[in-house]
């Protein structure tokens, strides 16, 4: 479960979250979803730190993964980031093999047990449902699967290290529209096991995959429901218009 | 009318490109033939592999040959490592800054010394005052000082071109700053980084002036036994032929020998590293 207390985010001056609170369910979609520059995205990153990596950027409130205070000093990032895979707009695999690629992160948390890291490997592109296409040319390069491949190749490569929470940014935004639904299934079989955020700009994609909703707009989040409530009957009318297409 | 006028003025401008380029190549080819035309003659197995003899006026270029290499080899050892680390530090770890703008400037300063300059400062800082004398190791220290900066320069440079992207991806899985680096972001700068090297090779084999008060030794017919000891090197030797030797006119063509000994062996070298170079990236596309 992911949690968020009260949370204010600027970048430098500029205040791009404003006093959110939102609590995440285990084995559900939740949907975040809004106007370009609304803040899901800063949002999202929030949960294993991304935003670290930007300077000069300041945060008040609390954020909770499976019930560790996130942002406590005792914290080590790297460890939360096992625990809280994410996978980016854009496939992005190494130019590594497709294994290689899959065990990266086994690796680098100092796996070394060559027949756990084949299993992991093995059950990470099957939960991606990518092993069927790539069983047999796991040592050809990353680079020779297609765009729907890749990202389903980075899903798996989050699987590995088993994390617990999935975060997704516009995960199938740069997909054509056969892996996109490809990517939408595999999202849904995923649920099982883990905590799920998507930052989608498609309404469709959203209805279609989420259990629960939110609607961001300028850094604040206006509503927050069960996804058939949010799309079907919209307690804001802010929300109605953005999802009737009114602006956005 | 006008439209003519213009083609014409293209025609011609393409005309001038083609001609310089054409230039340029072919005062390289001129440069090339000339010295393979004067110093083929020379160049016999008994040239390559024996000493000079006879103040200077027979025998080979042998020590000279084995005293270039010496000094590549170990400038590249020290400044190599040296130089990518450095690269490494300003590119990916030092915040951009005041500090980092300093060190670049500083870098690009140390490009800038004259090489002479540089040579004096090696012979009172490494001859003298660290005591190593003229030596295989004060010339590579010497040398490694000039061509720092290239190896800087261009580890920067090709990490610098490593996209974002694939670091954060890294992160994303738990991979520390050092393991990104080590594991995602060097394997695919290397190709680039080698790129310094072959013209580290270039650079380090063909100077004279770093060396001359460092190593390297006006006649010297043995080979060196330990990285204490001065060594001939080519292109002091072919300096020494042509100004110094007690024959000049009958030393000439053993003068054009060693230029196209010293210019081979840059050619071999340089094509030994854009080999691996090539491998390298070969294996980051299918590794």
């Amino acid at each position: 479960m992911i949690k968020a207390e009260s949370i204010d985010f600027y970048y430098g001056e500029y205040h791009a979250l404003k006093n959110i609170s939102m609590q995440m369910e285990p084995n559900t979609v939740t949907a975040l979803i809004g106007p370009s520059g609304c803040g899901k995205s800063t949002f999202l990153r929030l949960f294993n730190r991304m935003n670290d990596l930007i300077e000069g950027t300041r945060l008040e409130g609390k954020c909770w993964v499976d019930g560790v205070d996130i942002y406590d000093k005792s914290v080590d990032v790297d460890e939360l980031r096992k625990r809280v895979g994410m996978v980016f707009q854009k496939p992005t695999p190494f130019p590594k093999s497709i294994f290689e690629n899959v065990a990266y992160g086994l690796r680098v948390n100092g796996i070394k047990d060559k027949k756990f890291i084949a299993q992991r490997v093995e059950e990470s592109l099957r939960g991606a449902a990518l092993w069927d296409e790539v069983k047999d040319k796991l040592k050809k390069s990353a680079y020779e699967l297609s765009g729907g491949q890749q990202q389903r190749l980075c899903i798996a490569r989050s699987l590995a290290i088993s994390p617990s929470v999935l975060l997704m940014d516009e995960p199938a935004s740069a997909l054509d529209p056969i892996s996109t639904s490809k990517i939408e299934e595999l999202i849904y079989s995923l649920k099982e096991h883990y905590t799920i955020v998507i930052v989608t700009h498609n309404m469709q994609q959203a209805s279609r995959v989420s259990d629960k909703t939110g609607f961001f707009m300028l850094g604040e989040l206006i509503e927050y429901n069960d996804t058939k409530k949010i799309f079907l009957n919209p307690a804001m009318e802010e929300t109605q218009n953005y999802i009737t297409g009114r602006f956005g | 009318m006008r439209m003519k006028r213009k083609k014409r003025a293209q025609w011609l401008a393409f005309a001038l490109f083609r001609l310089l380029g054409v230039l340029v190549v072919a005062l390289l080819i001129w440069i090339l033939g000339f010295i393979v035309y004067q110093g083929i003659g020379v160049i016999s197995w008994e040239f390559l592999t024996t000493g000079p003899t006879e103040g200077m006026t027979g025998g080979g270029i042998y020590p000279a040959i084995v005293g270039t290499l010496c000094l590549v080899v170990g400038s590249l050892v020290i400044s190599f490592p040296l130089g990518v680390m450095a690269g490494i530090y300003t590119q990916e770890y030092a915040k951009k800054g005041k500090l980092v703008q300093f060190i670049r400037l500083m870098t690009n300063n140390l490009a800038g010394i004259p090489s002479i300059v540089m040579g004096l400062f090696g012979m009172t800082l490494f001859v003298n005052t660290l005591g190593f004398g003229d030596s295989i190791l004060a010339g590579s220290l010497t040398l490694s000082l000039l061509v720092l900066p290239i190896i800087i320069r261009t580890t920067e440079e090709a990490l610098a071109s490593v996209p974002y992207a694939f670091r954060v991806g890294s992160y994303a899985l738990g991979a520390t700053k050092l393991q990104t680096i080590a594991r995602v972001v060097l394997p695919q700068a290397l190709p680039n980084i080698m790129t310094g090297l072959v013209l580290s090779v270039g650079r380090v084999s063909g100077e004279t002036a770093p060396i001359l008060f460092t190593v390297a030794a006006y006649f010297l017919p043995k080979l060196p036994t330990s990285i204490l000891d001065p060594v001939m090197a080519l292109p002091y030797h072919l300096y020494v032929l042509v100004t110094s030797g007690t024959d000049l006119e009958a030393t000439r063509p053993m003068a054009y020998g060693t230029a196209l000994v010293l210019i081979v062996l840059v050619l071999i070298v340089n094509l030994l590293a854009h080999g691996v170079r090539n491998r390298l990236g070969r294996k980051v596309k299918m590794n």
